[in-house]
């Protein structure tokens, strides 16, 4: 890279600025549109300028929306909260299901390992849907209708799949002599697996389990099929702004940029895990 | 590798077991959901209407040679290939170029990989509301931008002839994060022996990219291939919000279609066959897939 | 509650005071507008409890399915009084527009015991009725026993009664003497224009006579107006494209969805002359004067739209223009009300309607007591109570729709619109030919629309081909 032409650097630039543009340009707008009123954001033409005001978050949060039709409930907090309670749970479990796992593929080779590795696997490869409608008759039957656990258990479905398998990946890259050595010096299996093996691999870790939040947090068929209103995520809570008496564009913007702010906390706080715990080979050395 | 070598040889009966003790939890948590995929393979077999009791009975495999002749069957089949064709590919190229753009470590190129993954951390449900408010022909700010250009009937996803660029788009915005970060992490984990003695030698670019640093990448290109792949062929959230399906039958990929089938036409077992060829074509993919990517990483071991 | 706070309530019986002022003078002096509301209906709630048993279920526990629709909101305002009238408690599950319906299908579909009642369509219930999920209210109806003296079902409008009852038979006539009441009507919409009458004036344009003059005046008021176009219709891949204005037009061109033969086989009927010649006007519609993202327009955008002064004209659920003429839209007071017969040689309108109705869940596991609910939620109290206070329009009672202090609100505020319901209503009713599969044809055929508006079919070989798919599937089912 030493030897770019400042042409080359310029261009990179320009590049760069025109990729950033349009990733963020959508969410700039959208944070824009949740200071605006209704009436500003139908103006035609669209225009940046405007006063802004707070009022969509507030409706948001304190959960009544005042309108000249009276005053209407929005339980999207609570949308909120769902989420994050089942994402966070969903995401712990597969961790504590899928590492061990990822561990026993990656330093074990036993019959029939890559068969129970492929199968989990390809857990993934069934389209939701498919699962889903019987699934929500045997929900009824065995009572797992209309509760967390058995949500979070169908979020398995997106979680420990994708955990798996960049778990596994990063468990063999690490060199096993480590283990071994610990292992000699007379600590017992599960000793070595979780002060050494595990810490070694705590950005896979990290990275899996942040990508796995992610696809969870996003997921918006599973609880519309499964629960009640009560246990909506923010995907599905995200809708409830259009009424008949007209789309609360606003809110709808307010809600958006609320859903994004804990997943891009959480990836700000874990972003030195990120990129470093996806390449699978870093420490490798 | 000699995994056996950890363990020490008294132990051996217990560690022959450990794995599967280690591998049992998530395989049950997961079976489970194996005896749904049974029933909606029966149920494919069956004719079976909810609102139609009466004509209920179990036919074999005649919904799926039904299929073979009908020709919305075929377009179904056509669009979710090329939407998962035109998604992949694209996304894999740019995510690619993103992500060789911002390989150097420095403190503005990792702020920007992060911002960068705000697109995937928008649900592709809330992405595609963004995108119709924004594109939106009265008070859209894409389509005034448009219009600014000179493009005076562009019509987005409302018109045949731009919907799929239209969705596309969209399932671009958020996923290419997807593999460019996947992709980022995989290029900076690279040695640096190979690229350093290339340059010294002057060797073109070009040749570099081609010959050392793609190879190299591969297993990495490989595992966010796959991921995107099942995912894009099993599209719903984006489609769905944004067009239905529509305009016509454009859009029409299984997963929109079985839904309609399901919750609309109370069709389950046309549902359900169409869900379950679309298990086949996924996994028919995927096999392959992991094929190779186990193929490369063996090959990588035993350079190593 | 304080001596102040009652001659509050008093002065707005009286008349004296405005509903707004009220809410506002109410939150001041400290009370909840769930409260105020409560309090507004308490006395009719007294005049309802004579004479029947209201209190059998005391203690019983309802939950509820509901859209998030104004319709429920009005319910939820005055809910305090069911459960003050009964001793019942009643929890619901609001769910948005957008994904209700798919939310009913699989709670009813896994035979979910969750929910006692719930809104619906009479479409739906072509599905949920010969599915098994909804039970026949009619014997709830004719019960003593079981519902008040004072419910006054022959109260509620024939056509809407009639509409919502079918005997199950693919094709079988709606209302006919076996049928079977699947759910009872709770508040309709019933499709004519709705026009932004700034805009007429401006471009100097009276409202359409017919169909043809529509589209003529569309065009003229998308060309002469310079940025609102002349026409919102539905236009999205669904049912709901073809429900509204666009079936009323097609009835009142005396044209049919399918045809009954005499050995009872259903056959689709979309490819008569009559049918293509309506289809090319409403599709020349569209394409010189309608939206233009028109394929993904749902009824929120076609309404949005005309609050915002996008649109000079809508032909859809004349409730919408009414939501839109009020609010917090920026035309709001500017929009007229417009009955409309399509057919030049017709005498009369012929809207297709909606009816938000609501029906018992048959895997419910109190069923007397769901239906006190509902009874009470179709009285004739609650609906004088929102048609009054609320957003409860249209409603579905005569005694309602004929109260003075309900004609003078409307009047007050909304032009014509009283004039509009009045010369609509006798024509309305549900168009289409009652059958299972009736969201397949319907998307079929918002299918076959989008693609005859593109282009990329011309309209005679469209619908040719629409029908002969349409045949094909009825033949599938064992319908045709």
């Amino acid at each position: 890279m030493e030897h770019t032409s400042r042409l080359e650097r310029i261009i990179r630039i320009v590049l760069v600025a025109l990729i950033l543009i349009f990733f963020l340009f959508p969410i700039f707008w959208i944070f824009l549109m949740s200071f605006q009123t209704n009436e500003d954001i139908l103006r035609i033409p669209p225009s940046p300028f405007f006063t802004p005001t707070i009022s969509n978050y507030q409706a948001l949060i304190t959960g009544k929306l005042v309108s000249a039709a009276g005053t209407l409930d929005i339980p999207f907090m609570r949308n909120l909260w769902n989420s994050v309670l089942l994402s966070s749970v969903s995401v712990v479990i597969a961790l504590i299901l899928g590492v061990p796992a990822a561990y026993a593929f990656a330093r074990f080779k036993f019959r029939l390992g890559e068969d129970i590795a492929f199968t989990l696997l390809s857990f993934r490869f069934a389209p939701p849907l498919l699962v889903l409608l019987p699934l929500s008759l045997y929900f009824q039957e065995i009572g797992l209708t209309d509760t967390y656990a058995g949500l979070i258990w169908v979020y398995q479905l997106i979680a420990l799949p994708l955990i798996l398998w960049i778990v596994r990946g990063y468990f063999e890259d690490i060199s096993p002599d480590i283990e071994y050595a610990y292992r000699i010096g007379g600590h017992s299996w599960w000793r070595t697996f979780t002060r050494i093996a595990v810490p070694l691999a705590g950005p896979g870790i990290a990275a899996a389990g942040l990508l796995a939040f992610i696809f969870c947090w996003n997921n918006f068929v599973f609880a519309l099929i499964l629960a009640s209103a009560d246990k909506q995520p923010v995907t599905v809570g995200s809708l409830a702004f259009v009424t008949a008496s007209g789309i609360q564009y606003g809110q709808i913007a307010a809600a958006i940029v609320l859903s994004v702010t804990p997943t891009l906390a959480i990836a700000l706080y874990a972003q030195r895990y990120l990129v470093e715990g996806l390449s699978l080979g870093a420490v490798k050395g | 590798m000699t995994a056996e070598t950890i363990q020490a040889p008294r132990r051996r009966r217990k560690t022959k077991l450990l794995p599967y003790l280690l591998s049992l939890p998530a395989l049950l948590v997961c079976v489970g959901i194996l005896i749904p995929f049974v029933t909606a393979v029966y149920y494919s077999m069956l004719r079976f209407r909810l609102n139609l009791p009466a004509m209920k009975g179990f036919i074999w495999f005649d919904n799926y040679i039904n299929f073979l002749s009908d020709s919305e069957f075929w377009n179904t089949v056509r669009v979710s290939l090329l939407y998962t064709g035109l998604t992949v590919g694209v996304e894999l190229v740019f995510g690619l170029a993103i992500a060789m753009l911002l390989q150097k470590q420095t403190r503005f190129n990792n702020l920007a990989s992060i911002l960068l993954l705000l697109p995937l951390m928008t649900a592709p449900a809330l992405a595609a509301l963004m995108w119709k408010l924004m594109t939106n022909p009265n008070f859209g700010v894409l389509s005034y931008l448009v219009q600014l250009a000179g493009v005076s009937d562009f019509k987005w996803a409302s018109a045949p002839s731009t919907a799929l660029f239209t969705v596309v788009l969209v399932d671009v915005w958020v996923y290419t994060p997807f593999i460019m970060i996947l992709l980022l992490a995989g290029l900076r984990s690279l040695p640096r022996q190979p690229f350093e003695a290339a340059a010294l030698d002057g060797v073109p670019r070009r040749f570099v990219f081609f010959r050392i640093t793609l190879p190299m990448l591969a297993p990495y290109m490989i595992t966010a291939t796959l991921f995107r792949l099942l995912d894009s062929i099993q599209q719903f959230d984006i489609i769905y919000s944004m067009t239905q399906g529509g305009p016509g039958n454009t859009l029409l990929v299984f997963q929109v279609r079985s839904y309609l089938e399901f919750y609309q036409y109370t069709n389950v077992a046309k549902s359900a066959a169409l869900l379950v060829i679309l298990w086949a074509i996924t996994y028919a993919l995927s096999n392959i897939f992991i094929k190779q990517w186990l193929k490369l990483r063996e090959r990588a071991r035993g350079s190593a | 509650m304080s001596q102040k706070a009652k001659d509050f309530f008093e002065q707005y019986k009286a008349g004296k005071i405005s509903r707004r002022d009220l809410m506002l003078g109410a939150g001041k002096l400290g009370i909840s507008a769930a409260t105020a509301n409560f309090m507004l209906n308490a006395a009719s709630t007294q005049a309802l409890a004579a004479d029947f048993d209201w209190k059998k279920f005391k203690g019983a526990k309802l939950h509820l399915l509901l859209n998030k629709h104004p319709y429920a909101d009005a319910m939820i305002a005055d809910l305090d009084n069911f459960k003050a009238l009964t001793g019942m408690e009643a929890t619901y599950d609001i769910f948005p527009e957008d994904v209700y319906f798919d939310k009913v299908t699989a709670a009813l579909s896994s035979k979910s015991s969750q929910y006692d009642a719930f809104m619906t369509g009479a479409y739906m219930t072509w599905t949920y009725g010969p599915a098994g999920w909804v039970d026949d209210l009619g014997a709830y109806i004719k019960d003593p026993a079981k519902t008040n003296p004072k419910y006054a079902w022959d109260d509620v409008l024939p056509g809407l009664r009639a509409s919502t009852a079918w005997n199950g038979v693919p094709g079988g006539a709606l209302g006919s003497a076996d049928a079977k009441q699947w759910c009872i009507p709770w508040a309709y919409e019933l499709n004519s224009i709705a026009y932004n009458r700034k805009m007429y004036d401006k471009a100097g344009v009276q409202p359409p006579m017919n169909m043809p003059d529509l589209v003529e005046k569309a065009a003229k008021l998308t060309k002469d107006l310079g940025g609102p176009y002349g026409i919102g219709v539905r236009g999205s891949r669904s049912w709901a494209t073809i429900h509204p204005g666009f079936l009323s037009g097609y009835a009142n061109y005396g044209q049919k969805d399918l045809t009954v033969g005499a050995d009872g086989k259903l056959k689709a009927a979309m490819n008569t002359a009559g049918s293509k010649a309506y289809h090319k006007l409403f599709i020349e519609m569209v394409q010189n004067s309608g939206p233009k993202n028109w394929s993904t327009y749902t009824w929120y955008q076609v309404g949005t739209d005309l609050g915002a002064g996008a649109s000079a004209t809508i032909y859809d659920a004349d409730v919408l223009g009414y939501f839109m003429d009020g609010g917090d839209n920026k035309e709001k007071g500017n929009l007229g009300f417009h009955a409309f017969a399509p057919n030049p040689e017709a005498k009369a309108p012929t809207p297709n309607i909606w009816i938000w109705s609501l029906a018992m869940n048959s895997f419910g596991t109190q069923k007397d007591a769901a239906w006190y609910f509902m009874q009470w939620a179709s009285s004739t109290e609650h609906d004088l109570f929102g048609a009054t206070k609320t957003d409860f329009v249209n409603p579905v009672r005569a005694s309602v729709a004929n109260d003075e202090a309900f004609k003078t609100r409307l009047n007050k505020s909304y032009a014509g619109y009283v004039d509009q319901l009045a010369a609509s209503s006798p024509g309305a009713k549900i168009y289409f030919t009652p059958q299972p599969l009736f969201f397949d044809v319907t998307t079929l055929w918002a299918e076959t629309l989008q693609k005859m508006v593109a282009k990329e079919v011309p309209v005679d070989e469209g619908l040719d081909q629409l029908a002969a798919t349409i045949d094909k599937q009825l033949k599938d089912a064992g319908l045709g």
